[in-house]
């Protein structure tokens, strides 16, 4: 494993790839029409800590961000909406009261602490099951579904970390081994 | 007035069906579809984009979504999405009211709902057709497995069936190219199921996708959602298939645009003389005549029309005088079912979008053991298995690098299914004609349509077996599940599955039915229905082949009639 078990520091730091500055450079004329630019960065960093670069591009590269800006945009009705925004402002808000500075400002460690605390509470006991997941939640369950949608339906997590099923047959029963990544 | 040897109204399955063989039969046909017309290969905007190149990555477009404003019915069904949309119809175009919950799906395009179907092809046997005979529900059917079958193999050998023959008396076999290839999962659950339960059967779908070459179209190249177009011609619509014979015969003429308000019926004749049309962008009406009309309109289309062609004779809708018109309307019940993990096979995959999955054949109430007092009548289950995706990460606790390299790898295997169900004909399923009418004048159906006892009874198995089966199977954390929740709740509501059918039944008796064997109206001979509104009974399996056949029988018994100056 390149970066190990742990989320790592580079991609924190805003060292950026190539991959990621070009993504970056073609955004140039792109604007978000429902975030503003601190809450642009905001979900781009929250979103690159859930899928962070490691051989291949993470989340922030894939622009899961600006999908995001599309979503809030173009699809979710507006309490849905204003529900996302709400939950944007309350991570800065305990980011805030926890170390005086807004989630973006905060040291990665710090950063890594606050979403484990939302995660954890997200996701009760770490079962998948849970009949009723607590309310106030609501919104890291929706980032990080966000984020995994982002990711791997775009061209970087569909072809680079996973890979599109070929056209052409069907094979019904093949060794993982001959395949090695999940389909995307 | 433009003269015609016969007027099709509609062009989706059965319409295109209707097309091709009284075009090929000789008769100047003219197809009448009230939605904008499709071209084969060019208005498949959609097919093979991939997720990135949509703004909305292919979403799922749920009622209430910004993308679905024009859809707040059609939205209702998982199969509406962003790469689909354009294939449904924009339900301010045709509105309709519910007395109960009833979702009516439908398309607005040359082709119908051909482009966006299901395509699983199952025939009927003679467990269905004696079935209102046997249990009194319902008429008699007018016809038998007998009559049917060689039309069946008629229908299959032109449209492309894949599938595995069983033998089997409850789900006759067919004329089949290969069947698709089942995965590890699902032949876990296939060879668990029939050791636990000798007499029950699980096989691969049959299904309207060609595995061979057929008649210039291609084999499926497993793209997957098949419902965006085909351009290689691999799945049966209208547009690969029907639309291109009867065109090939220089005696087809297609109008898009036009939406049927009414039959003109001639009394002194006691025919259909014609076809009133309203132009959908235009509002302006013309008329067609035709010798012969066949409605294939859909379902509740057709019946809407015929209950609008009013005259001195028929106060109550043209061929109504038996007053069943509009009654015993039917759909089939689903989302009634089964899930569970497999555990292990973590080295089998698999590799291509088959878009199928496998059939677990009806075993209730076949006069055996397996017979049940509380409901008569039976379900087959569909569903698949298949290995968990990247979507997993968002049902469970874990970010960063380990969730990223934990999803690089494919999950468990996991095996769901639904029961289809069949239900009653009912005199109290109904539809009728409300005092408003759309913007073309038309006045609105109105809908009153609720699950019975017999099919809330039969859900229970439905999921209750099926938990049983996948245990039986060796799944684990089997889970139970009915989308029903009430009689007047969205969820598994009449018409969700998009089997709606009845309203026009055939029947041996002119008092109790609107049409005789041969699909043709008891009360006015040269008019055929041979749509879903056709349909005396249910049965569990998708019914489109069965129109299909029905529809190709009714062409050659009407051309035959028309032959004997009958018509």
């Amino acid at each position: 494993m390149l970066l190990g078990g742990a989320i790592s520091a580079p991609t924190l730091m805003g060292a950026l790839d190539a991959a990621t500055r070009s993504t970056w450079t073609t955004a140039q004329g792109w604007a978000p029409r429902t975030l503003s630019p601190a809450q642009l960065e905001l979900v781009a960093v929250m979103a690159d800590h859930i899928i962070p670069q490691t051989e291949t591009p993470g989340a922030r590269a894939a622009g899961v961000h600006r999908f995001a800006d599309t979503l809030l945009s173009d699809h979710y009705p507006a309490s849905e909406r204003d529900q996302f925004l709400a939950g944007l402002a309350n991570v800065d808000a305990r980011a805030r009261s926890r170390h005086g500075k807004t989630f973006v400002e905060c040291t990665a460690d710090q950063r890594v602490a606050l979403l484990t605390e939302m995660d954890d509470v997200a996701y009760p006991e770490g079962r998948s099951d849970a009949a009723d997941p607590p309310p106030d939640t609501w919104f890291f369950r929706r980032l990080k579904e966000v984020t995994l949608v982002g990711y791997y339906t775009s061209q970087m997590g569909a072809t680079q970390e996973l890979h599109v099923t070929p056209f052409g047959v069907y094979r019904g029963d093949i060794p993982y081994s001959s395949v090695g990544r999940a389909w995307a | 007035m433009i003269e015609y040897d016969a007027i099709v109204i509609g062009s989706g399955i059965t319409g295109g069906w209707a097309a091709k063989e009284l075009t090929e039969k000789g008769l100047r046909t003219l197809v009448i579809e009230r939605g904008r017309n499709v071209v084969h290969r060019k208005d498949y905007i959609t097919e093979h984009k991939p997720s990135w190149e949509m703004p909305l990555r292919d979403a799922r477009l749920s009622v209430g979504t910004k993308g679905a404003e024009e859809f707040p019915i059609q939205a209702r069904t998982g199969q509406f999405r962003e790469s689909n949309k354009h294939f449904f119809m924009k339900d301010a175009k045709n509105p309709y009211i519910e007395d109960k919950p009833f979702t009516w799906i439908q398309g607005d395009q040359v082709g119908g709902k051909s482009l966006i179907w299901g395509r699983q092809v199952y025939r009927w046997s003679d467990l269905d057709f004696e079935a209102n005979l046997r249990d009194g529900h319902g008429v008699d059917w007018p016809v038998r497995y007998a009559d049917i079958a060689p039309w069946y193999s008629y229908v299959e050998r032109f449209i492309g069936v894949s599938g595995e023959k069983l033998g089997l008396p409850q789900l006759p076999d067919g004329e089949f190219q290969p069947p698709m290839e089942m995965n590890a999962g699902e032949k876990f659950v296939k060879v668990g199921i029939e050791k636990a339960f000798p007499g029950r059967h699980v096989t691969i779908g049959r299904v309207a996708i060609l595995t061979q070459p057929l008649h210039g179209r291609l084999p499926c190249h497993y793209c997957g959602p098949c419902e965006r177009g085909c351009s290689t011609g691999s799945y049966f619509s209208s547009q690969s298939s029907t639309l291109p014979a009867a065109r090939a015969t220089g005696r087809l003429t297609i109008v898009p645009n036009s939406v049927v308000h009414s039959l003109i019926y001639d009394a002194r004749k006691n025919r259909v003389s014609g076809v009133r049309v309203v132009d959908t962008n235009t509002k302006a009406t013309r008329e067609y005549s035709a010798r012969l009309v066949f409605l294939c309109a859909s379902t509740l289309a057709t019946t809407r029309i015929l209950l609008n062609s009013t005259s001195p004779q028929f106060p109550n809708g043209l061929a109504n005088s038996s007053g069943v018109l509009g009654r015993y309307l039917m759909d089939h019940h689903f989302l009634a079912g089964a899930y569970g993990s497999i555990e292990g096979l973590l080295d089998h995959y698999y590799q291509g979008n088959r878009p199928n999955g496998i059939y677990v054949l009806r075993f209730r109430n076949l006069g055996d053991d397996a017979s049940r007092r509380d409901y008569v009548r039976g379900f087959g289950y569909q569903g698949g298995a298949g290995r968990e995706g990247w979507g997993r990460g968002g049902s469970g606790r874990g970010f960063g690098v380990e969730l990223k390299r934990r999803l690089h790898d494919p999950g468990n295997w996991s095996f769901g299914m639904t029961g289809f169900g069949e239900c009653l004909p009912r005199e109290d399923n109904y539809v009728t004609l409300s005092d408003k009418t759309d913007e073309f004048g038309i006045p609105l159906l109105k809908i009153h349509c609720t699950w019975g006892d017999n099919e809330l009874a039969m859900r229970k198995d439905m999921a209750a077996s099926g938990a049983e089966m996948l245990e039986a199977a060796g799944c684990t954390k089997v889970r139970t599940y009915d989308a029903y929740t009430g009689v007047d709740q969205l969820g598994a509501e009449p018409g969700f599955a998009i089997h709606e059918m009845g309203t026009a039944r055939m029947g041996r008796d002119p008092k109790t039915s609107v049409l005789n064997a041969h699909n043709q109206a008891h009360e006015v001979p040269n008019l055929f229905v041979t749509d879903g509104a056709c349909m005396a009974s249910s049965s569990c399996v998708n019914p489109s082949i069965t129109y299909m056949a029905l529809t190709a029988r009714a062409c050659d018994h009407a051309v035959e009639e028309l032959k004997r100056r009958n018509l």
